[in-house]
């Protein structure tokens, strides 16, 4: 590990200026992605602004406004609490689901939220410093798109990158409509839509998301939905816990009797960014809830992949996982699969 | 033998058990020296070619440096004196990608790797041999004499006269052993002598690798181990990072400590090689084999030849008057394949015992009723009577505890919600010896209480070696396990066999047998009387009123065992639940039976038992580690990529044991547990697969991918 300077402060905007002044610092939350990277001399900060102190860990409902039956979650909270919280489980357990589908209880009660949705990706050549990799090392190549991609994209990649984002709760997020607050230097307040949060690898895969350098996240925003009841997320891995989505859906459907009102659906584990399923959700919009429909909206979804070498699997197994999810959903939120 | 403590048998607890969870068990990093300073090995990124400039000029001059060692300044070492793998950084070649080519040794761990991140390797690259898929085709025969063909009747011509028969080829990945405790070693030098804290399978070997290769005498080299945090077959022979730690401290001039880092077990220190397995079996219309061939394709390293004896269980686990075993191998630049748990016998299994399967949906038989038509009298490979052989009642009282009956032969009828329910069986063995090893034994009394020592140069890799070994001096010298003080893993003491290939427990147990029986002779000769009932070493001790005695004996396997064949068995039954949408598999139930001989502790032998079967559950589901052919790296480089088992992914596991007196293999009749665990595991996870769902993966492991 390279050398570094500590620093810790309890305040925000004390930490966001400690960031603005250096391009090479780095925020760090729970240190469960970022310390392993900087071991691996991925990632080189010479400074690192240890923000566990600041007081963004709460969460609680939104009671007054356009955004009312909504829940705030705060950007430091542990990943632990916000899978567990009452007004999560009650309201939102699909964040639950993907919460708990992800890594091990042991990372999510170090894990933050803010520091989750920053999370990089698990590409192996981007690990190994001796390889190509234009994330790492802009102009260097991609080595995973000659080479072993079966964990790789099938949607939205580029010639440039071909990299999947790895976590499960911006999966769930995605599907939901959350909005992510980020707070900036003067104390100004910006609002990301989950969707546009993480962006496509085009020609710059060094960046992951559009967080600025400078920008803190404060809050993760969960508008009221009508899906509580009816949402599930399935994630297929190559073993049963503690592994990263060879495929995952996040998806909660509005049902009035047999009528899906609205279908909500997000993967991950195929493309740069959780990927919203529009494609099957406009067909499902006014369809009974069948396993026939819940099949052709899949399949339909599935049809615009574009595989790699390895992962031609992924158009079948999506296909699979989006209908496993969707009657999953249909049965109930506690339906087991 | 002495049976007053009657602990022989007993589920005794560990008498480690309580430093380990306190985490006071010293391991060989725990050992603390003045002044210690730390090495961090560099490997290289290219795997074939030479390095033609090393730049350390950045990493010299880095905070708290005391040393880059690399070959041009590595003192000459002895590339023959007996470790594994090369990489003594003696010259400028590269044979594998992360190939040792230097080490920095600094005041700190994270100096040490900071400044290792700061130097630049030139490399003339050559074209490697690296693509196993390309070069399989153009594998020649094996150098060692052992793995030539091994031919009895005609196995081709019998299988074209086959009533019934199937052809085909079974893949297994590289996989590695990947131990708890990776490999690390704590160097002292004293003088011209060296002590090494180093985790070591075999003591004895360790010492005399370690001595050979620094061009020392053995008796220069002590080698302490006396806890191990796994091994699987990579600490049985020692690998460079052994050595090169003896040569970071004698550089610096202080006590040097080296840990490998998890990436770096990788490239380190062996691994299991991938396998191509072809399997032709032929059998007459009522099931009877009439022809078996074993053909195993692999790869070794440029500059050494190991290679796992995949067909042995097919030469000894069926009875069929024709077939063939044979092994083409081809070199490639990778590190050297090494034993690696069930070494031949885990993969073999899976090939075999995946293509009786076959052959009994073919033949549409049971498949343990196909199993059991076909047992051998004898050993088919040598005509020898067996010791012993317990497969039949391994099956048949298997079947009856896993429920077997409720088995559905039809595949994809069983089902549950969205999962296919899949029964599976499969069968294993493995070798049962017994290797010199000595003991000393020292008995000192004080007023009624005698207390012993017994000491043997023995490892325990975790797996209750300590334990097993009191539970023997107890019982042979009547006294009470609390006063009994077990020394291994200290080549210092009496010379012994290694834990591998599942000799400790035979070698060790009954060296300290012999020398409690040797003990109570000697106490009685000196007690000068006759006894109607033979007394103990401890009541002779007090009887005579001696205040202390030491023997040491050296003990061999019986002459006879020569004329026996002897074998642990078992059979494997396995329960799987495969979903239909993602085609993700859960091993809900699995039951191992065995028959190996007395069971010394049911307590740790079931933890060994159970202990295979998750590996063998790993290799049959998640373990696979992939080269990238283009470079010769693993892209598979972490515990992120190199999926073993969680605790999720294993259901209900159960051990059974199935009694077996057999005093041939050696007196105490211990056969040996630790490999036999893995044996047949993979091919009854995949049996119960193909009964799930109908699918026949032939390729481990069997990822969701596989089923779609
Ligand atoms: C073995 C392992 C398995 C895992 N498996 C899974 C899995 O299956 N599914 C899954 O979803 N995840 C998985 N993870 C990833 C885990 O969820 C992330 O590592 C974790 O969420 C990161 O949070 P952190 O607080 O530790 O972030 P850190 O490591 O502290 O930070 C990560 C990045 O985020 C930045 N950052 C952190 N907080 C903020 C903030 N408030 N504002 C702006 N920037 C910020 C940091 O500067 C840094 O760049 C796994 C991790 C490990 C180690
Ligand atoms: S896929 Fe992206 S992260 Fe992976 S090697 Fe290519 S550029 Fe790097």
């Amino acid at each position: 590990m390279r050398p570094f300077k500590f620093t810790n402060t309890k305040n925000s905007s004390a930490a966001i200026n400690l960031l603005d002044r250096n391009p090479n610092a780095s925020f760090l939350a729970g240190g469960t992605n970022l310390l392993d990277l900087m071991k691996e001399d991925v990632e080189r900060p010479d400074e690192l602004i240890d923000i566990t102190r600041l007081d963004l860990t709460s969460i609680s409902s939104i009671t007054r406004g356009k955004n009312a039956g909504g829940v705030l979650i705060g950007g430091l909270g542990k990943n632990t609490n916000a899978a567990n919280h009452q007004l999560i489980r009650k309201d939102f357990p699909l964040l639950t689901k993907a919460i708990l589908a992800g890594a091990s209880a042991q990372i999510r009660n170090m894990a933050t939220n803010g520091g989750n949705l920053m999370q990089r990706t698990r590409c192996s050549y981007f690990y190994d410093t001796a390889m190509p990799c234009n994330k790492r090392s802009p102009g260097s190549g991609c080595s995973a798109m000659e080479g072993f991609n079966r964990m790789h994209a099938v949607f939205g990649w580029s010639n440039e990158c071909v990299a999947v984002y790895p976590s499960d709760m911006a999966v769930a997020l995605s599907a939901m409509n959350a909005n992510i607050n980020v707070m900036q230097k003067e104390g100004q307040i910006r609002s990301i839509a989950i969707n546009d949060f993480h962006r496509l690898p085009g020609n710059h895969p060094e960046k992951d998301n559009t967080l600025n350098h400078g920008e803190l996240i404060t809050s993760i925003e969960l508008p009221k939905n009508n899906f509580a009841a009816h949402s599930a997320y399935v994630k297929v891995r190559d073993r049963n816990s503690y592994a990263f989505a060879l495929v995952s859906v996040a998806t909660g459907l509005v049902l009035d009797g047999n009528k899906i009102v609205s279908a909500h659906i997000a993967m991950g584990g195929v493309a740069h960014k959780p990927w919203r399923a529009s494609i099957a959700e406009a067909l499902l919009r006014g369809k009974a809830a069948t396993l026939a429909n819940f099949r052709l909206a899949a399949e339909a979804e599935m049809s615009h992949a574009k595989p790699l070498f390895h992962n031609k699997f992924k158009v079948g197994l999506g296909a699979n996982t989006i209908t496993a999810a969707l009657q999953l959903a249909s049965k109930g939120t506690d339906a087991v699969a | 033998m002495e049976e007053k403590n009657n602990l022989i048998g007993k589920a005794v607890n560990r008498i480690d058990g309580v430093l380990k969870i306190t985490g006071k068990a010293t391991y060989a990093t725990d050992y603390p020296a003045k002044d210690m300073a730390y090495a961090v090995l560099f490997k290289s990124t290219i795997a074939s070619g030479t390095i033609t400039d090393i730049d350390t000029t950045k990493t010299q001059e880095s905070q708290g440096v005391l040393a880059v060692i690399t070959h041009k300044n590595a003192p000459r070492l002895n590339v023959k004196g007996g470790l594994r793998g090369g990489a003594l950084l003696q010259g400028p070649e590269v044979y594998f990608y992360g190939q040792h080519i230097g080490i920095v040794v600094a005041e700190t761990f994270e100096q040490a790797t900071h400044a290792a991140h700061l130097i630049k390797v030139e490399y003339h690259k050559k074209e490697e041999k690296i693509d196993f898929e390309k070069l399989a085709p153009s594998a020649g025969m094996p150098q060692g004499k052992e793995l030539a063909d091994l031919f009895r009747g005609d196995a081709k011509a019998s299988l074209e006269e086959a009533a019934v028969k199937i052809v085909e080829t079974y893949e297994t990945p590289i996989e590695h052993h990947h131990p708890m405790e990776p490999h690390s070693t704590v160097a002292v030098w004293e003088g011209e002598n060296v002590i090494l804290y180093n985790g070591s399978q075999i003591i004895n070997g360790a010492q005399a690798s370690a001595a050979a290769t620094l061009n020392l005498k053995p008796e220069q080299v002590r080698i302490i181990s006396p806890f191990i945090g796994g091994g699987f077959g990579s600490k049985g022979g020692q690998w460079a990072n052994l050595v090169l730690t003896a040569v970071a401290a004698k550089m610096v001039s202080r006590p040097v400590k080296l840990a490998l880092t998890r990436q770096q077990m990788f490239n380190s220190v062996g691994l299991r090689q991938r396998n191509k397995q072809k399997i032709s079996l032929g059998a007459t219309k009522d099931g009877k084999l009439i022809s078996l061939a074993h053909e195993t394709t692999t790869h070794t390293a440029i500059d050494g030849e190991y290679i796992e004896p995949c067909g042995d269980c097919s030469k000894i686990m069926y009875e069929t008057p024709n077939s063939l075993i044979s092994y083409r191998v081809v070199p490639m630049n990778i590190i050297l394949p090494t034993y690696t748990r069930g070494p031949g016998k885990s993969t073999g299994s899976f090939a075999l015992e995946s293509a009786m399967d076959e052959l009994a949906y073919k033949l549409d038989i049971d498949p343990i009723e196909f199993r059991l038509k076909n047992q051998p009298e004898r050993d088919p490979s040598n005509g020898k009577p067996w010791s012993s052989r317990k497969v039949i009642d391994c099956l048949r009282e298997g079947a009856k505890a896993f429920g077997w009956e409720k088995r559905n032969a039809t595949p994809g009828k069983n089902r549950i919600g969205n999962n296919l329910i899949g029964y599976g069986v499969a069968c294993g063995s493995y070798p049962a010896r017994q290797r010199d090893s000595s003991a000393v034994i020292k008995l000192t009394r004080n007023g009624n209480l005698v207390t012993a020592t017994v000491e043997i140069a023995a490892s325990d890799l975790g797996t209750g070696t300590n334990t097993i070994l009191a539970q023997t001096a107890a019982d042979g010298l009547g006294i009470s396990m609390e006063h009994i003080t077990v020394k291994i893993g200290d080549s210092n003491l009496p010379p012994a066999a290694g834990s591998v290939g599942s000799v400790g427990a035979a070698s060790f147990a009954n060296a300290v047998n012999d020398a409690c029986t040797k003990i109570t002779d000697e106490l009685l000769v000196k007690s000068n009387k006759k006894f109607f009932v033979r007394p103990t070493a401890s009541q002779l001790m007090i009887s005579e009123h001696i205040n202390s005695f030491d023997t040491r004996a050296d003990a061999k396997a019986p002459m006879e065992a020569e004329q026996y064949s002897a074998h642990s068995f078992n059979a494997n039954f396995a329960e799987v639940h495969v979903n239909i949408h993602t085609g993700m598999i859960k091993v809900t139930r699995f039951l191992a039976v065995t028959g190996a001989g007395k069971i010394l502790n049911p307590k740790t032998a079931r933890s060994q038992i159970i202990g295979g079967n998750i590996w063998g559950i790993g290799m049959a589901l998640s373990e696979e580690s992939i080269i990238d052919p283009r470079w010769g790296n693993f892209a598979t480089r972490s515990f992120g990529d190199y999926h073993v088992p969680t605790n999720f992914d294993i259901g209900k596991l159960d051990a059974m044991f199935i009694k077996e007196d057999d005093k041939i293999p050696n007196k105490m009749g211990i056969k040996g547990i630790g490999e036999v665990g893995i044996v047949g595991v993979a091919a009854a996870v995949a049996n119960a697969v193909f009964n799930a769902t109908g699918k026949r993966v032939r390729s481990l492991p069997i990822t969701p991918d596989k089923l779609l």
